[in-house]
C-alpha cells in the first residue's frame, strides 16, 4: 500500500512537469488554435542548453562555466527567443487567401519543421546520451509517514501551480489577459474592436516558451539529468494531459498532467519503465475516442477547420 | 395566377430564440412556384436568420418548413439539397483551387447515384455527360470563357454568376440567394439581375435576401418583410412602398437608411 | 536490376507507396501524422504471418495492409465525428503507441527487431508503386476525387452539396492505411528484417512533410517531394561525410540529422513563401498549357 502511495506521490511530482508543458500546448491551442508541435524541442533546448552554459559556459569562450541557476537562466531566456522565433515564421507570415484546409494547417506544420531543426541541432551539437546536471540539492528528501518526498520536486510542484495561478489570473484580470481571451473567442471580432492581434499573437509565444523554459528548468533539477530525446519522451507526453483535460482548459491541464505523471508512474511500478509509452498514448487514444473534449474540455476549442 | 396555389416553399409558424433571445416569432408565408420571392426588412429584423432557418445552418425552435409539401426542418442541411434546396453565399464560396467547370461540377453531387458514378473516372464514355452538362450550363449564361481557370484567379462578378450556375446543378426546387448584390457595383448589380431573370425564366423558384431595394423591385415579384422577428407585409412588390406598416418599420422612430 | 541503383530505386518506389498513402487523407484535408506507424502495422503483420505462421508472401502481404487499413478505419470513424486537430493528435498518439508497443512485445522482436526469412525482389516493387500510383491517378479522376478536393477546400459547402464529407474523409483515410500497410510489408519482405527505429515518429513527420513539400493539389506533387527525398540525401550523404563539425556518434547519424534539419528549414521557408507546395494546379496548368486545356 505504502508502495502504491509512494508511487502516486512520485507521478504527481512527474506531473508538475507535464502540467507546465500542458499549459504551453494549451495557451497556443486555446488562443491561436495552433498546435504548436515547437513546445517539446523548446523544454528539451532549456534543459540542453542549461547543461551546456553550466558545463563549458556561454558560446564562443565568452564566459566561463556558470552557476546552475544562472545557466537554467540562460536556457530559458534561449527558449523565449526562439520561441519568438516560431512565432514570426508561422504566424506573421500566415496569409489566408482562400481560407481551404492547407492554409488552416500552416502553422502547424511550420511547427513541425522547427520540431525537425531544434532536435537534430541539439544532436549534433551536443549528442544523443544523457548529460548530469549539478545542483547542491540533488539528495534532500524529506519523510512524510513512511513516504519520501524529494524536496526539489515539492518547490517545482509548488512553483508549477504558482505559475497557472498566476497565469490564470492574468488572463481574468489584466488588460492584456482580455484581449487573449477575445481572440481565443473570435478573431476576426476582436480584431474589430481594437485588439491590436499582432501585438497580442507574440505575447502567447513568450508565455508558452516562459512554461517550457520552467518545465524544462524542473525536470533538468529533479532528474539531475538531461537528454537530447526528452522533448520527444516527456515533453511529448503533455500532450496526452492537455487532451485528457480537455483543450484549451487551464484546470484541465493541470488535471490531465498530474493523471499522466500518476499513470507513468504506476506502470512504471506494475509492468516495467518499457511499458509507460505504449500505456500513455493507448490511453490517450481511447480518450480521444471517447470522449475527445476531455475532463475539463471547452466544445469549441480545437474544432476549427485544421 | 391559378386558382390553386402550386407552393414550392412554405414556412408554417416558424420561431427561433438564440439564448432566450427571441429572433424569429411565428412567421408564416409562401413561395408559389415559378415565383420571384423577396425576404426584406431593416437591420436585425431576422431575414438572415429565417434564410439560416430555411437552408438548415440552424434547426427551428417551432414551427414547419414544407419543400414540396415534405416538412424539412429536422434534416440536415446536405439531405435539404438532395432534395431540392440549392442556395448561394453572401460572401462567395467557390472551392478556390477548383476550376469553373469542376466548381460546377461539384453541384451535380446531389444528383449522383451509387458507386459507379462516385469511383469511375469522369473521363469514362458513361461519365462524359457530366462535364457536357456543365459546360452546356456554363455556355448558356455565357460563362464558357473560362472553364479550366482556378476561381480563386476571377473577378468578383463572375464569380458570383458562377456560383448561382454551380447552385443550379442539383436541378433545385427552390433557389436561395443572399444578398446576391452584397459587394457588386451598380453596373454589375444590373448585370446580376438580368442573369438572375434569365435563371427564373428556366423555371427555377428564387427566394431572394437582400437589402438594395432597386434590385428587389426590378427582380422579384412578391415580397415578404419581416420586422422584429415577425411578418408585416405579405405581398406584391409593387406595393411595398405604400403599406403604412413597412414605411413605419422603416422611416419610423429611426430614420434608417436600409 | 542490383547493387546502389537497384537499392535506390527500391527505396523511391516505397516512398512513392507511402507519399500516397498521406496524400490520400491530405487531399480531404486531414493531416496524417502517423503515417510510419500504419506502414509499421503492416510490416510487422506481414512479417510475423511470414516468419512465425510461414504463410505465402502474398497472403502476408494483403494481410498486413488489412490490419493497416481496419485499423485505419475505426480510427477515423471514430475521430472524425468531431471536426478539427483532433485526428492529427489521434494519429500522433497511434505513432507514439505503436513504437511503445512494438518494444514490448517479445513476438515482434522487442527493441531488437525482427528477421522476416521471405523475400521480395526489387522489381516488383518498382511494379507495386506503379500499379499504385495509376490507381490513385484513376481515383483523384473520378467524382470521388472531385469530392476530396471539394472538401479540402470548403467542407461546409461540400456538405451543403451533398458530398458526405465523413465518409469521404474516412474512406480517403482508409486507403491511405491500406497503402501504408502495403508499403510497410514490401519493406519487410525486401529489406527482410524490420525494428522499431525505421518507422518512429520522426519518419512519419518526414513522410507528411514531404509530401506537404511536393504539394497535394495534384497527384503529381506526392511524387515529386518522393523522388526529391529520396534522390537529394544520398546526394547529401557525400557532402556530409566530409563536414568537419559535431559530436554525434557516427557519420550515420550526423548523416540522419542534417538531412532533417535541412527538410525542417525547407519546410519552415516553404510555408512562409509557398505553402501549397512545389506543384500547384495553377502552375501545372501554365506548364502544360495546351493539354490541361483539353484534359478532363
Amino acid at each position: 500500500m505504502i508502495l502504491i502511495l509512494q508511487q502516486i506521490v512520485n507521478g504527481v511530482m512527474l506531473g508538475a512537469v507535464y502540467v507546465t508543458v500542458a499549459l504551453a500546448f494549451n495557451l497556443t491551442i486555446g488562443i491561436l488554435n495552433f498546435l504548436n508541435f515547437t513546445i517539446p524541442p523548446l523544454f528539451m533546448v532549456t534543459a540542453m542548453f542549461a547543461w551546456a552554459v553550466a558545463e563549458h559556459g556561454l558560446p564562443f569562450g565568452l564566459t566561463g562555466p556558470l552557476n546552475w541557476a544562472l545557466a537554467l537562466g540562460v536556457g530559458i531566456v534561449l527558449t523565449i527567443l526562439i520561441s519568438l522565433v516560431v512565432e514570426r515564421l508561422t504566424f506573421r507570415y500566415m496569409k489566408a487567401r482562400y481560407g481551404d484546409a492547407t492554409e488552416h494547417a500552416i502553422p502547424l506544420v511550420s511547427s513541425l519543421g522547427f520540431l525537425l531543426i531544434l532536435e537534430n541541432l541539439v544532436r549534433i551539437a551536443y549528442g544523443t546520451e544523457p548529460h548530469r546536471f549539478a545542483t547542491p540539492f540533488q539528495d534532500l528528501n524529506i519523510r512524510v509517514g513512511g513516504l519520501i518526498v524529494s524536496l526539489p520536486q515539492l518547490l517545482s510542484l509548488f512553483l508549477a501551480l504558482a505559475i497557472v495561478f498566476g497565469l490564470s489570473r492574468m488572463l481574468a484580470t489584466t488588460k492584456t489577459g482580455r484581449a487573449l481571451r477575445s481572440i481565443a473567442e473570435n478573431p476576426d471580432a476582436s480584431l474589430l474592436m481594437g485588439v491590436d492581434v499582432s501585438r497580442i499573437v507574440p505575447v502567447v509565444f513568450v508565455l508558452s516558451g516562459l512554461l517550457c523554459g520552467v518545465a524544462g528548468a524542473i525536470f533538468a533539477v529533479n532528474y539531475g539529468q538531461v537528454y537530447s530525446g526528452m522533448g520527444n519522451e516527456i515533453g511529448n507526453k503533455a500532450i496526452a494531459g492537455m487532451v485528457l483535460g480537455g483543450l484549451g482548459s487551464i484546470w484541465g491541464a493541470i488535471a490531465g498532467g498530474v493523471i499522466v505523471g500518476v499513470i507513468e508512474a504506476m506502470s512504471v511500478h506494475l509492468f516495467g519503465g518499457d511499458t509507460v509509452q505504449a500505456i500513455v498514448w493507448g490511453l490517450l487514444l481511447v480518450a480521444l475516442i471517447v470522449r475527445p473534449q476531455g475532463l475539463f474540455g471547452h466544445n469549441a476549442i480545437g474544432k476549427g477547420k485544421l | 395566377m391559378s386558382a390553386v396555389p402550386d407552393i414550392a416553399l412554405s414556412l408554417r409558424h416558424v420561431s427561433k430564440s438564440f439564448f432566450g433571445l427571441q429572433v424569429v416569432t411565428d412567421v408564416s408565408f409562401d413561395v408559389l412556384r415559378g415565383q420571384r420571392t423577396a425576404l426584406i426588412g431593416p437591420n436585425g429584423a431576422g431575414k438572415t436568420t429565417v434564410f439560416n432557418l430555411v437552408s438548415g445552418a440552424f434547426g427551428v425552435d417551432q414551427g414547419e418548413i414544407l419543400l414540396d409539401g415534405t416538412n424539412i426542418a429536422p434534416l440536415s442541411p446536405g439531405k435539404r439539397a438532395t432534395m431540392g434546396l440549392a442556395r448561394s453565399f453572401q460572401n462567395i464560396r467557390l472551392m478556390p483551387h477548383l476550376s469553373v467547370v469542376e466548381n460546377v461540377m461539384v453541384g451535380q453531387h446531389a444528383r449522383t447515384r451509387g458507386l459507379m458514378d462516385l469511383l469511375t473516372p469522369l473521363w469514362l464514355p458513361r461519365n462524359r455527360v457530366w462535364r457536357e452538362e456543365a459546360e452546356a450550363q456554363l455556355r448558356a449564361f455565357g460563362l464558357e470563357t473560362y472553364p479550366n481557370e482556378v476561381t480563386a484567379n476571377l473577378p468578383y462578378g463572375i464569380r458570383k454568376k458562377i456560383e448561382v450556375v454551380r447552385a443550379l446543378m442539383s436541378h433545385p426546387k427552390v433557389l436561395l440567394l443572399d444578398e446576391p448584390a452584397a459587394g457588386l457595383n451598380t453596373r454589375e448589380t444590373a448585370e446580376l439581375k438580368d442573369f438572375l431573370l434569365d435563371v427564373a425564366e428556366r423555371g427555377v423558384t428564387l427566394l431572394v435576401v437582400e437589402h438594395d431595394m432597386s434590385l428587389v423591385r426590378s427582380l422579384c415579384d412578391h415580397t415578404v418583410v419581416l420586422n422584429f422577428g415577425r411578418k408585416i407585409y405579405d405581398g406584391p412588390t409593387a406595393e411595398v412602398q405604400n403599406d403604412p406598416g413597412v414605411l413605419e418599420a422603416y422611416l419610423g422612430p429611426r430614420h434608417d437608411a436600409a | 536490376m542490383t547493387g546502389y541503383l537497384g537499392g535506390m530505386l527500391v527505396i523511391l518506389s516505397l516512398n512513392i507507396i507511402l507519399a500516397y498513402a498521406v496524400f490520400l487523407p491530405v487531399a480531404t484535408g486531414q493531416l496524417n501524422l502517423g503515417g510510419a506507424a500504419f506502414q509499421a502495422v503492416g510490416a510487422y503483420t506481414a512479417g510475423i504471418l511470414s516468419a512465425e505462421y510461414d504463410a505465402p508472401v502474398i497472403v502476408s502481404l494483403f494481410a498486413g495492409a488489412a490490419v493497416s487499413g481496419v485499423i485505419s478505419f475505426v480510427l477515423a470513424l471514430s475521430i472524425l465525428r468531431t471536426k478539427g486537430v483532433y485526428l492529427v493528435l489521434a494519429t500522433f498518439a497511434f505513432a507514439q503507441f505503436v513504437s511503445g508497443v512494438i518494444i514490448n512485445v517479445d513476438l515482434l522482436g522487442g527493441a531488437l527487431g525482427m528477421n522476416v526469412p521471405d523475400h521480395i525482389d526489387g522489381p516488383i516493387i518498382a511494379v507495386a508503386a506503379v500499379v499504385i500510383l495509376l490507381l490513385v491517378m484513376l481515383l483523384m479522376q473520378a467524382r470521388f476525387g472531385l469530392a476530396m478536393r471539394a472538401i479540402h477546400d470548403d467542407d461546409v459547402v461540400a456538405g451543403l452539396m451533398g458530398i458526405e464529407v465523413r465518409i469521404t474523409r474516412v474512406a480517403a483515410f482508409t486507403i491511405g492505411g491500406v497503402l501504408a500497410g502495403i508499403a510497410g510489408g514490401l519493406y519487410a519482405f525486401y529489406f527482410n528484417f524490420i525494428e522499431v527505429q525505421s518507422f518512429d515518429s520522426l519518419s512519419s513527420v518526414y513522410l507528411l512533410l514531404f509530401v506537404l513539400l511536393g504539394g497535394t493539389q495534384t497527384v503529381w506533387g506526392p511524387l515529386v517531394g518522393a523522388a526529391f527525398f529520396t534522390v537529394v540525401p544520398e546526394l547529401f550523404r557525400y557532402v556530409v561525410a566530409h563536414l568537419p563539425v559535431g559530436h554525434a556518434a557516427s557519420t550515420g547519424q550526423l548523416d540522419t540529422s542534417w538531412r532533417f534539419i535541412i527538410l525542417g528549414a525547407i519546410t519552415v521557408l516553404m510555408m512562409v513563401w509557398r505553402p501549397e507546395g512545389v506543384v500547384t494546379r495553377t502552375g501545372l496548368g501554365r506548364l502544360l498549357h495546351r493539354r490541361v486545356e483539353k484534359q478532363a
